[in-house]
């Protein structure tokens, strides 16, 4: 967070409605960092729990459960706000799935930052509420849908948060849309709680339905984008 | 309409929100039968969160709360809870369905709106609980419209206002002043969000309060339209509650004066349109709560009377009591210490009792006089109790019919009394009692 002015996320960022002066404020209580594939993101200060905002790059949240089991609780994309508290003892961790570039902050601080401004404050609640929302439609992925319904949900997701930054997809067009999947088809089968056999099952169905054409492993061309949304549940 | 018998109300008898009641808790069982009965756990499970702040401290109370002064002091709190979410729902097996989470204090609209959301997020996350029936209470001084906006975007549907009285001299004398227009103004904002159940707690038998202040907080209750009411009376008893020595004791009502109190609301409720729901809580027939009573579904819970059958209640939060069908057990109360065994990652359960297959079918007993009226009653019970029942049987308040024992409408204000000649950790102070008149 060098330079906020040069943030690619800044215009839809949490940090979107503080001006230039406050900008400076909130600089001196954060540190950007720059994670590679496979790397946690930890925080070491005395205060286990942070708060991120993502600027570049795609996070997972996971936890160990107690057999020793990974867990993955959520995705994070650009311009997203981790404020779910991980680390500490709860045991959540995030951890990059491409290379990153996240600011972080203690939530204490960052949290009594926002007390202070009030238009940020309200975006911190917003953004909160969006996870809460976020969580919930992961849970009913996880415990709910069908393989072929969890796919769906899944590259709707990827559709949604991979957009261009600054930009947004127009949705009313219809015209086809690639996006570069930061998974590989294990992490995708590991991530829905599938088997890597099931997933790679459910991509050439979704294909020879001509709902998504597969110009390579890590692309995917969205052909019919309704289709994909019946398909979801 | 009731008869007032003061000899047959003479003995405090137990509100029975559990059995046996946490007068029974010791030390014996702790955190290992906590996590044994967890591990164990199936089925559906509700959770009650504890949020032990509030803006102000009112003088009447007697739940476990201070003053949500120092943000340092809430978020040490919140931290603490955060972990023992983490700490129970691992424990939790995965078959165990949380279908209810309940929020009360204290206040919980006391903390930050976003730490609330926070809280819900991490409930949703370690117990996989996507969509669970959402309640909670709410100090309507702290009702900004922040808040109502969190309640409409989490989807809390259940929603208790502690109104106590609408009367500005009886709010001035137990400390906690709130306009009629406020509290107007909340039930307005919570109609808004989507709350489709709410309740008012209101009080009788407060210091000065006459009969006409009793109808008037009634008539403004059933006017806002108010889903449930509970109706209490309140308890001076400020050698146990420290707090209520600021109350004016000079001016309670006397024990004459809070029954008819208590008649008074209790018909002018059911000639409103309100289902009487055991012994203080009334219901619009359409609510949850008023079904549960008329199919015969209602139970006792620490929260009072609820339309909620789930087998297991775990309780978070310092002073939280989590209900087993074999085992009842509370939380560390204090909630430093709360906070200091979390920050280890131990479990504070720490007092409770087994519930032994007897207790169970006595509880079960009680449970069925308050929620129902009538009981099935073992042979071995009519022994004990019809004898301890007499002076109920000759008042009329009460019959045998069979095997059941049958609580008469008369009956109602005497439940607990009637309930508690089956509790045996009172059969002491019952007999003393019998055999002095």
């Amino acid at each position: 967070m060098a330079n906020c002015d040069l943030c690619v996320v800044r215009n839809r960022a949490i940090c979107s409605s503080l001006d230039a002066k406050e900008l400076e404020a909130l600089n001196a209580i954060g540190r950007t960092r720059t994670i590679q594939p496979g790397e946690s993101l930890i925080w070491e200060g005395e205060d286990s729990v942070l708060v991120a905002n993502v600027i570049d790059g795609v996070l997972k949240l996971s936890t160990n459960t107690e057999d020793g089991r990974e867990q993955i609780v959520g995705v994070v994309y650009p311009s997203d706000f981790i404020g779910r508290p991980f680390g500490g003892t709860t045991g959540h961790g995030a951890t990059a799935l491409t290379e990153a570039t996240v600011c972080v902050f203690s939530r204490r601080d960052f949290d009594a930052f926002a007390r202070e401004h009030p238009a940020l404050e309200h975006k911190l609640l917003e953004r909160t509420l969006a996870e809460l929302d976020r969580t919930r439609r992961w849970m009913l992925l996880l415990g709910r849908k069908s393989a072929s319904e969890k796919l769906a949900s899944f590259l709707l997701e990827m559709e949604e948060r991979l957009q261009p930054p600054g930009c947004a997809w127009n949705f009313e067009d219809a015209g086809p849309r690639r996006i570069t999947l930061p998974f590989s088809r294990q992490q995708i089968a590991d991530v829905l709680g599938l088997t890597i056999e099931t997933v790679s099952r459910q991509f050439t169905r979704l294909k020879n339905d001509r709902v998504i054409d597969l110009p390579s492993r890590r692309d995917v061309t969205i052909l019919d984008h309704p289709a994909l949304v019946a398909e979801a549940g | 309409m009731w008869t007032y018998h003061p000899d047959l109300l003479a003995v405090p008898v137990p509100r029975y929100t559990s059995f046996p009641t946490a007068a029974e808790f010791d030390d014996s069982v702790g955190a290992p039968a906590f996590t044994a009965a967890l591990e164990q756990a199936s089925g559906d499970v509700s959770l009650y969160v504890h949020i032990p702040f509030c803006e102000k401290i009112c003088w009447y109370c007697g739940c476990n709360t201070g003053v949500a002064n120092r943000t340092s002091r809430v978020s040490g709190y919140l931290d603490a809870l955060h972990r023992e979410i983490g700490l129970v729902a691992e424990r939790l097996p995965r078959g165990a369905r949380v279908t209810r989470i309940a929020f009360g204090g204290g206040s919980p609209n006391g903390i930050p709106a976003v730490d609330f959301v926070r809280l819900v997020d991490a409930l949703s996350l370690q117990f996989s609980a996507s969509s669970p029936v959402l309640s909670i209470e709410l100090d309507p001084r702290t009702m900004g419209s922040d808040w109502a906006a969190v309640i409409d975007a989490v989807g809390i549907t259940r929603a208790s206002l502690g109104v106590q009285t609408f009367a500005p001299s009886l709010q001035q004398a137990i400390g906690r002043v709130q306009p009629a227009r406020m509290i107007e103004e909340t039930t307005a904002m919570l109609r808004g969000a989507g709350v489709d159940s709410l309740n008012f707690d209101l009080m009788y038998g407060l210091p000065g309060q006459t009969m006409a202040d009793l109808d008037d907080s009634l008539a403004h209750t059933v006017a806002l339209g108010a889903d449930r009411i509970a109706l209490f009376g309140y308890a001076h008893v400020p050698h146990l509650i420290p707090r209520q020595r600021k109350i004016d004791a000079h001016a309670l009502p006397d024990a004459a004066e809070r029954f008819a109190m208590a008649a008074h609301g209790h018909a002018l409720l059911v000639d409103a349109g309100y289902v009487p729901i055991g012994f203080d809580h009334f219901a619009r027939p359409g609510d949850a709560l008023a079904r549960a009573m008329l199919s015969g579904r209602l139970r006792r819970n620490f929260q009072g009377f609820t339309e909620d059958a789930a087998p297991v209640l775990l309780g978070l939060g310092a002073s939280s009591i989590s209900g087993f069908p074999e085992l009842l057990v509370q939380n560390e109360k204090n909630t430093g210490r709360y906070r200091m065994m979390l920050s280890q990652d131990r479990l504070t359960a720490h007092r409770g009792i087994r519930r032994q297959a007897e207790d169970r079918r006595r509880g079960a007993v009680i449970e069925a006089l308050l929620c129902r009226g009538r009981a099935r009653i073992a042979p071995d019970l009519q022994y004990e109790a019809w004898p301890l029942l007499l002076p109920f049987f000759d008042a009329g308040l009460c019959y045998r019919d069979g095997e059941d024992l049958v609580i008469l409408p008369g009956g109602l204000p005497y439940a607990r009394s009637i309930a508690a000649r089956f509790d045996p950790y009172r059969k002491d102070s019952l007999r003393r009692f019998s055999s002095a008149v």
